[in-house]
């Protein structure tokens, strides 16, 4: 296998605040190769966004604190660059794409101006080159009459227009990797599915490698290649995304899965939903942090923290934080395989919610 | 935009008819005219000077010559414009070609004579001292938003620095602080104790310096805590994370991204300000001796030399509208979300 | 509490609703006051500024409990004099009054020479034992604690008392005599002009008109009184008489030929369609004039009106003096002889509670502290007036009149932004629209023009309705600073209006009443009462701006406003009267900005949103 284009061993992100020490990111490892898609899932709060954040470099510093035992971007060490280099990755090798359309653009300048800018930043092109290049860039995302948009403002685009922008200025530069985090949560379902379709194709031509927060657990798994389940600030699980929907190794992810609510069966039968709320990043629970809320827990669970093991499978490399992972046999989930066929579900909001009309 | 000009205008001619009318029978119902002293005037020379004032009308007649256009004044033709703009007697042995002058009233630009002194209009007293304050009010605006805006960025690039808690306790210093008091500091500490600026008068750029600062430094202080908090809001935006990760440097981040938004508070306080200054600008002309409007309107009030006073009320209800209008128009300029026709 | 399904789930039995009401009951969240208290206790500046506050305001308050100079006596020297520790007595003082027998006298003048606001009643005696029985006298007939000081007199009187004892006690407004006025049935008219008496001087160019001189105008008044039945009222009756013309109401007070024990002087009044001003030199009393008059000149009258006028008896009011006369007559102090009683006035009384109140004050002053006084810490003004003094009794005046002017500006704005925000639609509309229009006039100008024109009626509504300068301060300010309030109202009506608890309780059956006393009422207060501390500072300046024009406050009545007039004006390049400049600023800085900053503190103490959090 190639050498990965970013490679992180043991991300940890932490915030000092005045209620004690908050561990947002505590000990994240993974790596992303040329052209693949890295699912990022977990519930609100569980540290995927921060991940992401922090490979850019965009915690705020203080009260954030970023370490590592590697960070490493092509093989150079994000995390001694100076802002100057850093700046240089950002938004040119590096994108990010972010959750709302509608509070991520300045609403006080041009579309054109807000995507001339990085190409003036990053390739040093002049104006004129500068806006023909963002107009293609409006035309590959699909949007219509790119030229007239560009001298339009933020709030007189459609949602999923701004989002397409966000995409277009994230692509303009044609970055090696780029961070999307939760791209499509904000808009309705048909235009989720044209964005994703369009990443999907924009990643083919460019090939770029991207890593995919959202806690829509359909999207991942018509997007990545691989994911990692991200509970409290850790890694519990991570797996291709085939094996990991067939059998997940982790209570936690089983839980979520649960939770999705599907179109064929009995729409009356209530969905299972993962008891109690996630817990204080500021005061977590010793040992396993899922163990209060987990119907796998033994006594070990409430006195060591479980590592990510490695579990023995043939397709590919596959890890749990369970200290049960093999009582998570196949025979456990035989159900939830069909749910995979409803997946617009949400797993963080109330599962009485969820029942399908 | 159009329409919101008309909506304005209309407005504003409701304005300024109240402001005139209630002043004007205001002014009137006062008992004793501006020529009843201690003195007596010979009854010939009183009629005289009553008709000349056209204080011997009835109030609604002066009232609708006063507001204009209309020419009430039979006599109009006795008076004529002299070479050097002043009303004199007319008389058949003028040089031919002079123009008799007819009064036009308030809509027409004429203020009217000043009841005080005697030897002008009140358009003359104000063609010669509203340069004067226009410039001392243009300069300490452009005082008050050079250091409150730069105050105010450099408090919330860093909040809860020390430059942070020192800037706002001077801010609200500031703002708590009467003008008239800092003036005296000043004077004190400037003047008299390192003698490097004059102490009154109008005329040179050392002149100005004191009176600028002092009438500016209130209105730097409102400016910096509205730049502060504007910035706050505006750089923990989320289209400022997104700049960032444009990889943008932090001064284009600031200057291009966070300054606009941030500002836009500043601009929509810049009529409120307008007026602040006008009103600063009584007591701080009053103090350096400067021969501005407003000194000139302390006297007339004081002196009840009504049509001069209440020139310089309609003057300024006229000025701050048309700011007001202006930073209205300019507002929507700067915040695209913003349409006039909303109002 | 595990839900019931299906239809059964909202079908409580009256049990359940018994308990469920029960613990709503028990269930007491924090009130938003005590949350505000805690979290403002905690902003250490807000904290200080609000302790700063109650202090100065308290020191205020207590003004005459203070052992200050008077803020109004004023001293010979003709410059001002910087701090000092110790209060310098001036070289030259006001003699002591002569051994006289005179019983009651008023001062006027006040010179600095020991705290003022006194009764100072002297006696002759002839050495310290009797001074001091006398002062024991003294004491009980006036019920009251007293300080002494004993002088030699002037010369020694018939009866050998060589020193002086002045006795002080505290000025009560009952100290001074007084005389009602008692009803009689004479009535008349009295015709009043004026005439100028001045000669025109003959031009030193022959054939030209007379010089104009400056006019010296004489007013004379003529009255007609009479009996119900016709007899008219004697003037051979009157001995002298003199009289009040200050203003429009006029009194003439006739002394009686012929004394009657208890009854004073006539007083005849009335009250003048114009004003005359000029000196009363002529007085006729049915075609007779009294002692002293000039003789009438009917020539060219000016301003003749014809007013009723009434005659009154002027039922003389006991006081302190005469109380001591007849006690001092009836049983005799051994060695000691009743001079005079003397007051004077340290301070502008005030009417009403607030009188009483400093009475009382006054009262623990002499008992506590006795004739000391502090030094001129803060030095003196030009006249010589305690500038520390003038500074506490002026920040009375600034506080009186920043709370009163807030409150009516609360007043107005209250009432008119709560009845546009709970009308709504085109009548809201319109309301704020002629707000938005008040606010784009320059409201200064406006309010110094109101000013000067209501100057011109000052008398007549002073006369007529009691309506002095600072009131109408309070009226003007209160119209000006209610805009703001009543924006800020109308908007939090609105919105309250629409919220989901009010809907929440509409919708459970709540009456309107309650709606706005339970749920409206307590939110708008509290933006209220963060909008009030912040227009308070705002009207203080404002005051200061206006007395500062000499438009505000009039001496002999100070405030911070005019002891900043005092501070500018005294800037100079030959001298730097340092104090006067820095102290009142600095009283007025520190009390603007404690209370700026403890409006900040409260906007955060009581905003909602930060509920809860530190």
């Amino acid at each position: 296998m190639a050498t990965p284009i970013l490679d992180v061993q043991n991300l940890r992100v932490r915030f000092e605040t005045h209620h004690g020490i908050v561990r947002a990111v505590d000990g994240v490892s993974f790596h992303l190769h040329e052209g693949e898609t890295l699912g990022l899932v977990g519930e609100s709060g569980s540290g995927k966004s921060v991940t992401n954040l922090a490979l850019m470099g965009l915690v705020p510093q203080p009260p954030g604190v970023i370490e590592a035992d590697r960070l490493t971007y092509q093989g150079r060490d994000l995390l001694t660059l100076s802002d100057r280099e850093l700046r240089r990755l950002r938004g040119n090798e590096i994108s990010m794409i972010f959750q709302d359309p509608m509070t991520s653009l300045n609403p006080l300048l041009t579309i054109g101006r807000q995507l001339t800018e990085v190409l003036e930043v990053h390739k040093k092109l002049g104006r004129r080159e500068a806006r023909r290049l963002s107009a293609e860039g409006l035309d590959d995302v699909g949007i219509p009459e790119p030229q007239k948009r560009l001298d339009q403002y933020p709030h007189e685009l459609s949602g999923g227009m701004r989002q397409r922008v966000m995409i277009a200025m994230g692509l303009l530069c044609k970055p090696k990797i780029l961070l999307a985090d939760e791209p499509t949560t904000a808009l309705d379902v048909t235009i989720q599915a044209q964005i994703l379709e369009l990443m999907r194709r924009l990643q083919e031509s460019h090939g770029t490698a991207i890593v995919l927060v959202t806690h829509d657990l359909g999207v991942v798994a018509g997007m990545s290649d691989r994911v990692n389940v991200m509970y409290a600030g850790k890694l519990v699980e991570t797996a291709e995304a085939g094996p990991l929907f067939e059998e997940p190794r982790h209570p936690y992810t089983k839980g979520l899965l649960g939770s999705v609510p599907r179109l064929t069966g009995d729409p009356d039968a209530e969905l299972d939903s993962i008891p109690g709320a996630p817990p204080d990043l500021a005061a977590l629970p010793p040992g396993c942090s899922f163990a209060p809320r987990c119907g796998f827990q033994v006594a070990r669970c409430t006195e060591d923290i479980p590592t990510l093991f490695e579990l023995p499978t043939v397709q590919s490399e596959r890890r749990s934080a369970c200290f049960e992972h093999a009582r998570l046999g196949p025979t456990l989930i035989a159900d939830t395989r069909g749910r995979l066929n409803g997946l617009d579900g949400n797993p963080d909001g109330d599962p009485n919610e969820g029942t399908p009309a | 935009m159009l329409r919101f000009l008309l909506r304005r205008f209309l407005w504003f001619g409701i304005t300024i008819m109240t402001v005139m009318t209630v002043s004007f029978f205001l002014m009137h119902s006062v008992k004793g005219g501006p020529f009843d002293g201690e003195r007596k005037l010979d009854p010939v020379i009183e009629a005289n000077i009553k008709a000349r004032y056209h204080l011997d009308w009835p109030l609604w007649r002066q009232y609708l010559h006063y507001v204009g256009p209309f020419n009430l004044d039979d006599n109009r033709a006795l008076f004529a414009e002299d070479s050097d703009g002043d009303l004199q007697p007319w008389r058949s042995s003028n040089p031919a070609g002079q123009e008799v002058k007819a009064f036009g009233g308030v809509f027409a630009g004429d203020f009217g004579p000043s009841f005080r002194y005697k030897d002008f209009t009140v358009n003359e007293i104000l063609a010669e001292s509203l340069p004067i304050s226009m410039l001392l009010g243009t300069l300490s605006m452009m005082f008050a938003l050079a250091l409150g805006i730069s105050a105010g960025i450099a408090s919330a690039l860093r909040p809860g620095s020390g430059i942070d808690l020192s800037l706002r306790l001077a801010a609200t210093a500031g703002i708590a602080l009467p003008n008239f008091v800092i003036a005296s500091f000043l004077i004190i500490l400037f003047v008299f104790m390192i003698p490097l600026l004059p102490v009154a008068g109008w005329g040179t750029i050392q002149h100005m310096l004191l009176p600028g600062f002092c009438l500016g430094l209130v209105f730097a202080a409102y400016i910096a805590r509205l730049t502060r908090t504007g910035m706050l809001e505006t750089l923990s935006a989320d289209y400022i994370r997104t700049a960032h990760a444009k990889g943008l440097s932090p001064r284009t981040v600031v200057l291009r991204h966070a300054l606009k938004g941030g500002l836009l508070p500043v601009v929509s306080y810049l009529g409120p300000a307008t007026a602040g200054i006008l009103t600063g600008s009584l007591v701080i002309e009053k103090i350096f001796f400067i021969p501005g409007t407003g000194s000139h309107f302390i006297n007339a009030a004081t002196n009840r030399d009504y049509t001069l006073a209440m020139g310089v009320t309609i003057l300024f209800t006229v000025l701050v509208y048309t700011l007001n209008t202006l930073v209205d128009m300019a507002y929507t300029l700067l915040d695209p979300r913003i349409s006039l026709e909303d109002e | 509490m595990a839900i019931p399904q299906g239809d059964s789930r909202w079908a409580l039995s009256p049990e359940d609703l018994k308990r469920l009401s029960k613990e709503a009951k028990n269930f007491k969240g924090e009130s938003l006051w005590s949350d505000a208290w805690r979290r403002l206790r905690r902003n250490r500046t807000a904290f200080l500024a609000l302790v700063f506050l109650a202090a100065f305001g308290g020191i205020s308050l207590i003004a005459p409990f203070l052992p200050l100079p008077s803020p109004i006596a004023l001293s010979l020297r003709d410059e001002a004099a910087p701090p000092q520790w110790m209060w310098e007595e001036p070289e030259s003082l006001p003699k002591p009054p002569a051994a006289g027998t005179g019983m009651t006298a008023w001062t006027a003048n006040l010179w600095n020479d020991g705290w003022r606001h006194r009764t100072m009643l002297s006696v002759a005696v002839r050495d310290e034992a009797a001074a001091e029985s006398a002062r024991a006298r003294i004491e009980e007939v006036a019920g009251r604690k007293s300080a002494i000081e004993l002088r030699g007199a002037e010369a020694v009187s018939e009866d050998g008392l060589s020193k002086v004892a002045y006795v002080s006690v505290p000025l009560l407004r009952t100290d001074t005599p007084d005389v009602i006025p008692g009803e009689t049935d004479i009535r008349g008219n009295v015709t009043a002009w004026r005439y100028d008496a001045a000669i025109p001087e003959a031009s030193p160019i022959p054939g030209e008109p007379p010089l104009e001189v400056e006019p010296d105008w004489r007013v004379v008044h003529s009255l007609e009184l009479k009996a119900p039945d016709g007899t008219p009222f004697d003037p051979a009756q009157i001995s002298t008489w003199s009289i009040d013309q200050r203003t429009r109401k006029v009194e003439l007070f006739l002394a009686r030929q012929d004394p009657v024990p208890g009854i004073g002087s006539w007083i005849v009044r009335y009250q003048l369609d114009r004003a005359i001003s000029g000196p009363v030199v002529t007085v006729r009393v049915n075609g007779q004039l009294l002692a002293g008059s000039k003789p009438i000149v009917e020539s060219n009258p000016q301003d003749a009106q014809i007013v009723d006028a009434r005659l009154f008896e002027g039922i003389e009011h006991d006081d302190i003096g005469r109380q001591l006369a007849r006690s001092f007559e009836a049983d005799p102090v051994p060695g000691a002889r009743f001079l005079e009683a003397r007051h004077e006035s340290g301070y502008w009384p005030f009417k009403g509670l607030v009188g009483r109140f400093d009475d009382l004050l006054l009262h623990a002053r002499v008992h506590v502290f006795g004739l000391w006084q502090t030094g001129n810490w803060m030095g003196t003004d030009s006249q010589g007036r305690d500038l520390m003094s003038r500074i506490v009794w002026g920040s009375r005046t600034s506080i009186i009149v920043g709370l009163i002017a807030s409150l009516c500006s609360l007043l107005i704005g209250v009432l008119y932004g709560a009845f546009s925000g709970l009308m709504g639609g085109r009548i809201d509309n319109l309301m704020m629209r002629i707000v938005d229009v008040l606010y784009s006039i320059p409201f200064i100008f406006v309010v110094i023009f109101l000013i000067t024109v209501v100057n011109e009626y000052r008398t007549e509504l002073e006369d007529n309705f009691g309506i002095d300068r600072e009131k109408i301060f309070f009226l003007v300010i209160g119209a000006i600073y209610w805009l703001t309030m009543a924006r800020v109202v109308r908007g939090q009506v609105l919105s309250l209006k629409n919220t989901e608890f009010v809907e929440a309780a509409r919708v459970i059956g709540a009456s309107t009443t309650r709606i706005l006393l339970a749920h409206i009422v307590p939110n708008v207060l509290s933006i209220v009462i963060v909008y009030l501390t912040l227009t308070i500072p705002a009207v203080m300046l404002f005051e200061a701006f206006l007395s500062f024009l000499g438009l505000g406050i009039e001496p002999p009545k100070v405030s911070w406003g005019l002891l900043a007039v005092d501070g500018t004006s005294a800037i100079n390049p030959l001298k730097i009267y340092w104090w006067l400049v820095v102290f009142p600023s600095l009283a007025m800085g520190t009390t603007l900005l404690a209370l700026n900053v403890l409006g900040d503190g409260l906007r955060d103490a009581l905003d909602p949103k930060l509920r809860g959090k530190s």
